[in-house]
């Protein structure tokens, strides 16, 4: 018999300005797997993530996470909400905030609650635990850099660094990887992927690109204010589902040559 | 010689005592708070606060109940109700605050020409008067800053967390919403009490100028916070002990002193601003971005 799932979502409605965003979804996550959360604009991605997180009430159904049922109000376990870490697509960084990537990724490393625990930089556990963050993921050069002074790929990376600063088991993404190019695209999901092996984290993300989520999902939930497939990418990323999903305008490209030991003409 | 001797016969004066540390304490309130207030675009707010504290100055000296007991729940329970209507009409802040305070302030004048008694005393309330501040003023005022250090130091991770990203913090276990009125309500008593002092135009300058400077000065949060504070605070004493030598107005030559800071700063943080240390390879720079230069994004 395998290990309990990780998230447990059971018939999930939830009422966004007084219209039903998600309405009766039902699904799981199975421990280290990696699940993303595709559908047109407006399907309820981020509310379904928002709703699951305790961030927004629900409207019907049940949330249960590491086997603690989500309170109405999202409300968690202090030893559960620890466990879990979230990358938002922005942070509000308007005009020069005076943040160093190190004190921010130390608020990582703090726990929920009344403390002190940032004073004259924390305790020497938590001073290592912040560089080995920043070292993992590419970061230690950055340390004492503002977090408005970075770039797009660079602000991605410190914002695993938060993640990865103390042991988490589910991570969620809401298109984390919206505004980067190519290139830091495709290091942020190598080192995502590097990260989520190391950590044994479990993954829900949302994501717009199917490629991504073909290469490297083990599980792909469609959703259009309902759950309209789910399964392997393979099945629910099929150019039938898609369809059914995005309607004719979108056309499945699949990439499906290796760029190794290719030569230029 | 003659310039020191000014300076020690005015600080001999018990009135002038006191309004001294009155500015350092309400001055130093104004720059802590101004900190989180100013990164959370909070800054036209405590200026609507400030002017719908006059409305409860006028309805206090109507009612015939004094002014300063009926401040501090009337900002209170302005703020919230600010604040509701701000996340509930699904109209612009800016917008919003712009016709509440301007109302608040029509009502307040129509209001105070009603009292024969307090036709002459507009200006004290526009302006502030510092110099009549009592030991009773200041116990409040050192209360209250008191308080505002514990919270704000003890909820750091959740006041950085929640001006960053309000999913975020929530999703790290901060109670946003408890977290944003907490602030909120602080604010509006921190408006309130030092309405007094500062005066009704004059409040949103003691808020957003010394965490303006803070910011050009600092790199790393708390810094700010403190900077922002004493910034608040020093300015507070020089203007008024300027004040004090020129017999000039009280609060205006406070805040003619922050903006003196505030440029001050700006030259420092000029002069200091270096080239980005560490250029950032090709591949991590995002298309049209250009060089990540600081205060670019």
């Amino acid at each position: 018999m395998g290990s309990p799932p990780v998230v447990q979502v059971q018939n999930l409605s939830v009422l966004r300005d007084g219209l039903l965003a998600v309405d009766g979804v039902s699904f799981a996550l199975a421990r280290e797997t990696d699940t993303a959360l595709v559908g047109p604009n407006g399907a309820g991605k981020s509310t379904l993530v928002a709703a699951l997180l305790g961030l927004l009430p629900r409207s019907g159904g049940s949330v249960r996470i590491l086997g603690q049922e989500l309170g109405p109000a999202g409300e968690l376990p202090r030893s559960v909400r620890s466990q879990i870490a979230y990358l938002p697509q922005t942070l509000a960084l308007q005009g020069r905030f005076p943040l160093t990537v190190s004190e921010f990724v130390g608020f990582g490393f703090d726990l929920p609650g009344l403390n002190l625990a940032w004073l004259g930089g924390g305790s020497r556990g938590r001073r290592q635990a912040i560089q080995q963050a920043l070292q993992r993921t590419g970061c230690g050069d950055l340390g004492v850099r503002l977090l408005s002074e970075l770039s797009g790929g660079q602000l991605k990376r410190v914002l695993l660094a938060f993640c990865v600063v103390r042991p988490r088991r589910l991570l969620v993404l809401d298109e984390a990887q919206a505004g980067l190019d190519v290139p830091s695209t495709e290091q942020f999901h190598q080192l995502l992927l590097e990260l989520r092996r190391q950590e044994g984290w479990t993954v829900l993300q949302v994501s717009h690109d199917l490629e991504m989520v073909r290469r490297s999902c083990d599980q792909v939930l469609c959703l259009n204010r309902r759950l309209r497939c789910s399964g392997s990418p393979d099945h629910a990323l099929s150019p039938e589902r898609l369809l059914e999903l995005y309607g004719p305008n979108v056309v499945p490209y699949r990439h499906q040559h290796n760029h190794a030991g290719a030569q230029r003409p | 010689m003659t310039d020191l001797t000014a300076i020690r016969s005015v600080l001999a004066e018990p009135f002038m005592q006191r309004a001294l540390l009155g500015g350092l304490l309400t001055g130093g309130l104004g720059g802590l708070l101004g900190s989180f207030a100013v990164l959370r675009q909070l800054s036209f707010f405590s200026d609507a606060l400030g002017h719908s504290a006059l409305l409860g100055i006028s309805l206090g000296i109507l009612l015939g109940i004094n002014p300063t007991l009926v401040l501090i729940p009337f900002a209170v329970l302005f703020a919230l109700l600010v604040n509701q209507l701000v996340s509930r009409s699904g109209l612009p802040a800016d917008a919003l605050l712009n016709i509440v305070y301007s109302t608040s302030l029509a009502f307040a004048v129509v209001a105070l020409s009603l009292v024969e008694t307090y036709r002459g005393g507009i200006q004290q309330l526009l302006f502030g008067d510092i110099l009549g501040i009592s030991w009773q003023d200041l116990a409040v005022i050192a209360v209250l800053l008191v308080a505002a250090i514990a919270y704000l130091a003890l909820s750091l991770r959740a006041q950085v967390l929640l001006t960053l990203n309000s999913d975020l913090a929530g999703a790290f276990g901060v109670g946003a919403s408890r977290h944003h009125l907490a602030f909120i309500v602080l604010l509006a008593v921190v408006v309130a009490v030092s309405i007094k002092a500062v005066g009704v135009l004059l409040i949103s300058a003691f808020v957003v100028i010394p965490a303006c400077a803070g910011r050009l000065l600092s790199r790393r949060f708390s810094v700010y916070s403190l900077v922002s504070a004493g910034l608040g605070g020093g300015c507070a004493l020089l203007g008024l002990l300027g004040s004090g030598l020129t017999n000039l107005p009280s609060g205006p030559c406070v805040v003619i002193v922050q903006f003196a800071g505030f440029l001050l700063a700006l030259m420092v943080s000029q002069m200091s601003r270096r080239p980005t240390a560490t250029a950032e390879p090709a591949e991590h720079r995002i298309p049209g971005a250009g060089p990540a230069a600081p205060g670019s994004r």
